[in-house]
């Protein structure tokens, strides 16, 4: 008896769903994401793929002073919309839409969205209520340099500076540091986006849970940047998997190749190409900037974890990569000369701004790096050609390594600082008016 | 904008998984019903169903970048990507070689307890609040409960009945995934009571 009602229930329920399906989705706004708007909107409108019911303060809109400028929000069941007038009609400017609604399914769903009026629409990024990089989000930054430099920087290491056959242990330490590394790149790139977008929507966990974090996704930078990385990382994690399986090189350099071409997504959503003054010039510097230390990085912890175990690699890994990281050096310092140059329109400005001081404490460690790898090359090398098995250099390497690791971290704090504004132009001179 | 409207139907999605699904069971069922050592005399052979679930895991990547409607929704998809990779490049390495001990089958036991408690935490209503939040219910609690069978192959390799237990989990999530939208194909939009159909 009890199977057949059972058998019924499921039958029933499979059958005639209810008439509610899930949580809600948002499908259209006006205005849209990002929108800019010539004439001030007598109301929001809210589409969401089912009906839902209008909470308390279910539609807010906040001008640049963060003043709400909207009226109650109604539903209307029939269109599935959640409708909010504004009050009066509203001045030139950049506003904030942020909106919660009630599902059938009792969950409330929540957005956010910006549009401006007569001027471009922040990204949702910089919406009224956004707070910008957390110290969390400097230590997720850190994390994300370490992992691409254990992943690419390893794959690198492996493709330019070890020999095409290795010893079996070799190989499989290899492999475990450049998967960890490839996973931790997935795993913290999505961590740093739900971090971001935790910060645009301001709500709590609870809440969260259900954001709708597709404006954040789609309308801004970061999050291109993020949909483009993670797929590129994950294709780089595949083939670097069909490299372990013994499928020859090809898929490694598929991997390298993907792995530092897909890292220039940070350098087309940051700093080089987001601020005034920016061009293509600065997104390439800060690319090249960017992989020669991850290769840096990368290199320096291989060589201690994968070759100093393996004492017939020693030798002829060091010099080889003793060889690289003077490329990769000179690369890194051209390029961050540029960036800190472009960046900083004023000398005074490296002890008088926070991105300044930050700057200084990278350039410091930089040079602590670069003395360390300096005495590297000058004592260290002759002694291995020499035919010294280099043993008691392996703690040398890690102090090395360690500096250089907490060179990416003062990167990542320094990404998510602002530079110091650029000076306005001079205005016209009585002179120049006349010869106008 | 544009993006968006290139982007497939949810339940589009859904059947090329479960179309998936379908696949992995057929191989399995032909692995097990010939036998380990006939199936393998092709050594290509061996490569097919974790060659298979790894390039799904690699599929469900896009999905998680693209569907980013709700938080929970992206980190569901995320965590199903990334154990569809991790069993089938175990697997991989198990058929290639490279992965000696059987106990690697448990990282397909892992997979599908993950996905099995991913599945019940995205979906947040009881089990006969709707059809959807059923099947969220039985596929969860399906991949929870048939993540017994990889671990049996981990215990006796050449057994078969562990290997048909993992051909009938994929045919269920097929099933399942198949019916998961109202105007499936199967126990689809059938009660005119029931509203519009809803995706």
């Amino acid at each position: 008896m009890r199977r057949a009602v059972l058998a019924v229930a499921i039958l029933a329920a499979l059958a005639a769903p209810a008439s509610a399906w899930a949580h809600a989705t948002l499908e259209k706004q006006f205005p849209a994401v990002n929108e800019e708007l010539k004439q001030a909107p007598h109301r929001i409108v809210l589409a969401y793929d089912q009906p839902v019911d209008a909470v308390p303060n279910a539609v807010v809109v906040l001008d640049a002073k963060g003043k709400n400028v909207a009226g109650q929000a109604k539903a209307i069941t029939a269109q599935r919309e959640l409708v909010a007038p504004l009050h009066g009609k509203l001045p030139k400017g950049a506003y904030t839409i942020r909106w919660r609604a009630l599902s059938s399914d009792g969950h409330v769903v929540s957005g956010i969205s910006t549009f401006g009026i007569g001027v471009p629409a922040p990204p949702v990024t910089e919406a009224v209520g956004a707070q910008g990089p957390t110290g969390t989000e400097d230590v997720v930054r850190w994390l994300y340099f370490v992992a691409l430099a254990l992943f690419v920087g390893a794959i690198g290491f492996r493709l330019l500076i070890l020999p095409p056959e290795l010893p079996e242990a070799v190989e499989r330490r290899f492999y475990r540091l450049s998967l960890a590394g490839g996973v931790a790149v997935l795993e913290v790139g999505i961590l740093a986006f739900l971090l971001r977008a935790e910060d645009a929507l301001q709500l709590p966990f609870v809440d969260f849970i259900y954001g709708d974090l597709a404006p954040l996704a789609n309308g801004t930078r970061f999050g291109q940047a993020f949909i483009a990385m993670t797929l590129g990382f994950a294709l780089a994690l595949a083939l670097l998997v069909l490299g372990w399986l013994g499928l020859g090189r090809l898929p490694l350099w598929g991997a390298f190749v993907l792995g530092l071409g897909f890292a220039s997504g940070l350098s087309l959503s940051g700093h080089s190409a987001a601020d005034p003054g920016d061009s293509w010039l600065s997104e390439l510097a800060d690319w090249l900037h960017l992989s020669s230390a991850i290769l840096w990085v990368g290199g320096l912890v291989c060589l201690f974890l994968l070759v100093w175990p393996q004492k017939e690699l020693r030798r002829d890994a060091f010099l080889r990569f003793s060889r690289l990281a003077t490329v990769l050096v000179a690369v890194l310092l051209a390029a961050g000369t540029y960036l800190s140059i472009l960046r900083l329109p004023h000398l005074h400005d490296l002890w008088s701004s926070g991105y300044g001081h930050v700057l200084l404490i990278k350039l410091s460690l930089v040079a602590t790096a670069l003395a360390w790898g300096g005495i590297h090359r000058q004592v260290i090398a002759p002694r291995l050609r020499a035919g010294a098995d280099g043993a008691g250099i392996r703690r040398s390497l890690i102090g090395e390594s360690a500096v250089a690791v907490s060179v990416l971290l003062a990167a990542a704090v320094l990404t998510d600082s602002a530079p110091p504004p650029q000076p306005l132009p001079p205005p016209p001179t009585a002179a120049a008016q006349h010869r106008r | 904008m544009i993006a968006a409207q290139l982007l497939p139907k949810a339940e589009f999605v859904h059947w090329w998984f479960a179309t998936g699904f379908v696949i992995l069971a057929l191989l399995l069922a032909s692995e097990a019903i010939v036998g380990e050592e006939v199936w393998g005399r092709r050594p290509w052979r061996r490569y097919l169903w974790p060659a298979f679930m790894f390039g799904m895991g690699v599929l469900m990547f896009p999905v998680m970048t693209f569907f980013t409607s709700s938080t929970i929704h992206m980190v569901a998809h995320g965590s199903w990507a990334q154990v569809m990779m991790l069993a089938g490049a175990a697997e991989l390495g198990l058929a290639r070689g490279k992965l000696r001990s059987p106990w690697w089958h448990a990282s397909t036991s892992f997979a599908l307890l993950v996905a099995g408690a991913a599945v019940l935490v995205h979906e947040q209503n009881s089990w006969l609040f709707e059809r959807a939040a059923f099947l969220h219910h039985l596929i969860g609690w399906t991949a929870i409960g048939c993540s017994v069978f990889p671990l049996l192959k981990a215990v006796r390799p050449r057994w078969p009945a562990a290997t048909f237990g993992m051909a009938a989990t994929f045919v269920a999530f097929a099933v399942i995934l198949y019916c998961d939208r109202d105007i499936a194909p199967i126990f689809g939009h059938l009660s005119y009571f029931a509203g519009v159909p809803k995706r």
